[in-house]
């Protein structure tokens, strides 16, 4: 009895071991160190605690109130029993076990107000981005701000919502306002201090390789943002990062040309900011699909041929795989049945059109849909099951274009896309075999198709992910059966995590005004009540 | 780098205010020097029943009540114009630009500290917190101790009277995650600082040497919450005037987005 106190007093103390490079490359275990968990994107955590066979019981333990939040997609991060989410300019720390607030950082002067999707852990400090691209740096412990870094500019069309991106000593952060113009970029700072390193621009300057793929007009302000988190392969040190789409988002009219680096997926040394290769999804799109998903890095045969792959499901419905080392295209297959725009992708990589498919002014049905076949929801992987799990969307809209003047900064996209009444959509979580790029399995969801949830892999064999109509659902990882959902009682916007405290498995989630934490069910002890 | 400055000056007091469409709005709102003007004829002719810093006496409190955030500019003018008959409010003949100077300084007294003019040296102020310890538990970018609150952007957070009142009176006011605490684990370690959160079934505190401890109470043999903090209580002695007076001009200044004041209007 006397060693079991003495135990769990010592593990009261929170760590003072700082968060290495070489942590965040063994995560996910039980901490969670970075927006996807691990650098590969997979999602995949070793925890096995929680399995088909029990998953029935699983319980809430603890549910943290947002009292600001209009729309939380915040993927916490996890550390020695401390949880880091984040809202709008803010940051809490949470008791991991119980939810409890331990501090919180609000800066009320930020200019801007928008979603925010992650914190980021290195050392002692914990980082965030502020709506008005500040970089914030705070001790993980005390929430005391240790620097502040301003890397954009909110007048020339910039906002920031991305999850930073712990590589090596630096952290690397991107940008939102794609939609409205501006020019996006990716940019590393020292983690120690703030200072730049680097920054690589997702649209080339004049005269620079790519620039040819624009009018003069719109090179300046063609979006190509870069608001969600990166992957990285540490053997090849390379960082892949998707790109937003080219602005005006339906109306091309005014961007002749294949419009590099938008709708992308580049890679690029974490060390130099150089770009060693990239990858065009959609060249000239005119339907916003853009390429803000998570390149997946997975080791696998493809084509009979083992690869250092990268999977990415796209908006425009195609499930591709690259290889990473080079760029190479090795294949892409419809992973929706709503898809007409294009007949498939050629052996280059590059879409084979449907005519007739762009926006028109008076309207014109194409599939998918403006909020794509997947999108920024966080898809995993099972290495055990080989099985890529991706929530996915089947929609047509009707997408309309406007050739107006388009003045930047002024909520202009040049049109957009309209779900028909008749048609409405509906989300399914889908189970992909990379090495064949076919579904194995479908788990169709309920609910209006507007949520944004993604989902998290076990090595118990369980996937949780946010359904269309406020759950968090349990299915087996390798038939995609049933196990447990809970009714959160609010849309999901966020995808979830799981990890370990005291030797107890948790899934958290956030929903739109708050994170739920489950765990399998056991008694509660009764507590003597020791504060009077 | 301080290219922001006045419109968002004036975008923060004008929030608190939302004028009717058809009234005039204060024509030096935001402004430095009207504000600091504003002051000299408030400490002339208001503080008498107002209270010097604006905390109410025979008159009512004009920082922190719903009356000041709920009148616009135009009514607050009206009323210092004309007085409020069948109070002790009386009229006065001042001109109307004396007026509505009045009228920005009032309104600056519950604005954050960093958006409005103070008086003071702010490298004095810098030495005055060094000499004085304040680092030892007050954090400032990063240096400094955890049993006080980080101050990096408190300018931004907090009105020139809040701060204040924290230096010289820190027991009336304690921080959220401050109060002081002591816990004994049952294996008999007694660990002293500052409780983050607490309940009946968790405490979250952090010890004297910054150290996170997060304890299910099962695990404490007793706790000590007290509602003060651990800032000695005499620094409002120990601190003359004109270094308080730097010390409030550098502590108003720590904000976290450049903010520029002087200058005309």
């Amino acid at each position: 009895m006397f060693s079991f106190l003495f135990t769990v007093a010592l593990s009261a103390q929170v760590t003072e071991k700082p968060v290495t490079f070489e942590d965040i490359k063994r995560s996910p275990n039980a901490d969670w160190l970075t927006y996807a968990g691990d650098y590969q994107g997979t999602r995949h955590s070793p925890l096995a605690r929680i399995t088909p066979a029990n998953a029935g019981n699983l319980a809430p333990k603890w549910t943290f109130h947002m009292e600001t939040s209009r729309k939380l997609e915040t993927v916490p991060i996890v550390y020695g029993g401390v949880m880091y989410v984040t809202n709008s300019n803010e940051i809490h720390a949470l008791d991991a076990r119980s939810g409890r607030r331990i501090w919180t950082y609000r800066d009320d002067q930020s200019e801007v107000s928008r979603v925010n999707r992650g914190a980021a852990i290195l050392g002692n400090r914990v980082f965030f981005v502020t709506g008005d691209c500040y970089l914030v740096a705070l001790d993980r412990r005390t929430g005391a701000l240790l620097w502040q870094k301003k890397y954009a500019d909110t007048k020339k069309g910039y906002f920031a919502t991305v999850a930073p991106f712990v590589v090596k000593d630096r952290v690397i952060v991107g940008v939102g306002g794609g939609d409205t113009g501006n020019r996006g970029f990716i940019a590393a700072m020292s983690a120690s201090t703030g200072e730049e390193l680097w920054r690589l621009y997702t649209i080339p300057g004049r005269g620079e390789p790519g620039a040819e793929t624009w009018t003069d007009r719109l090179i300046d302000w063609g979006g190509a943002a870069t608001w969600l988190s990166g992957t990285y392969d540490p053997d090849l040190n390379l960082i892949y990062w998707t790109t937003g789409n080219p602005w005006p988002d339906f109306y091309g009219g005014d961007r002749k040309g294949t419009n590099l680096y938008a709708c992308a997926v580049i890679a690029v040394d974490p060390d130099t900011g150089k770009m060693k290769w990239y990858f065009q999804f959609t060249p000239h799109d005119t339907h916003d699909w853009d390429g803000q998903g998570w390149p997946v890095l997975i080791d696998t045969a493809v084509n009979g041929k083992a690869r250092k792959a990268l999977l990415h499901a796209n908006r425009n419905g195609f499930f591709y795989v690259l290889d990473r080392v080079t760029g190479e295209y090795l294949r892409a297959t419809p992973f929706v049945d709503k898809l007409d725009w294009a007949k498939g992708i050629d052996s280059k990589g590059v879409p084979v059109l449907v005519p007739g498919k762009d926006p028109t002014p008076t309207g014109n049905k194409a599939c998918p849909s403006v909020r794509g076949a997947s999108n920024w929801m966080s898809p995993s992987y099972n290495p055990a099951t080989g099985l890529f799990y991706v929530v996915t969307l089947e929609q047509c809209d009707v997408y309309v274009s406007s050739a107006k003047e388009p003045v930047p900064m002024q909520n202009f996209a040049g049109g957009g896309g309209e779900q028909i009444p008749t048609e409405p959509g509906k989300f399914y979580l889908r189970a992909l075999d990379p090495k064949t790029g076919k579904r194995v399995w479908d788990y169709p969801m309920t609910g209006p198709a507007t949520m944004w949830a993604g989902t998290v892999s076990t090595a118990g064999g369980v996937v949780f992910f946010g359904d269309d109509d406020n759950h968090l659902v349990a299915v087996d990882a390798k038939t995609g059966r049933h196990l447990w959902h809970y009714n959160m009682g609010q849309p999901v916007f966020a995808s979830p995590v799981t990890y370990e405290v005291d030797g107890k498995q948790y899934v958290t989630i956030a929903s739109q005004t708050d994170v739920f934490t489950f765990g399998l069910h056991e008694a509660m002890q009764s507590v003597p009540v020791v504060i009077h | 780098m301080y290219r922001k400055v006045l419109p968002f000056l004036v975008a923060v007091l004008a929030a608190a205010q939302q004028p009717r469409s058809d009234e005039p709005g204060n024509p030096v709102a935001g402004d430095p020097g009207a504000i600091e003007s504003g002051r000299k004829t408030y400490v002339g002719s208001c503080a008498g029943c107002h209270g010097a810093t604006g905390e109410g006496g025979r008159g009512p409190n004009l920082r922190d009540g719903r009356l000041i955030r709920r009148s616009s500019d135009a009514q607050m003018f009206r009323t210092i114009q004309k007085g409020i008959a069948g109070t002790e409010m009386p009229g006065t003949n001042l001109p109307d630009t004396r007026i509505w100077e009045l009228v920005a300084f009032v309104r600056g007294l519950g604005s954050p500290a960093a958006f409005v003019m103070h008086p003071g040296d702010a490298a004095k102020g810098a030495e005055v917190f060094a000499k004085n310890g304040c680092g030892a538990c007050h954090s400032i970018g990063g240096q400094g101790g955890t049993l006080g609150p980080d101050l990096s952007t408190i300018g931004g957070l907090r009105s020139y009277e809040y701060l204040r009142e924290a230096i010289v009176k820190p027991g009336d006011r304690v921080a959220a995650g401050f109060q002081k605490i002591v816990a004994k684990t049952k294996d008999g370690r007694v660990i002293e600082g500052v409780v983050k959160n607490y309940s009946n079934y968790e405490v979250q505190m952090v010890d004297r040497t910054g150290k996170l401890y997060l304890f299910r109470t099962p695990e404490l043999a007793d706790v000590k919450i007290a509602v003060e903090t651990w800032m000695p209580q005499d620094y409002g002695k120990r601190i003359g005037r004109d270094e308080m007076t730097d010390l409030l001009a550098y502590l108003s200044r720590l904000s976290s987005r450049p903010v520029k004041l002087g200058g005309g209007r």
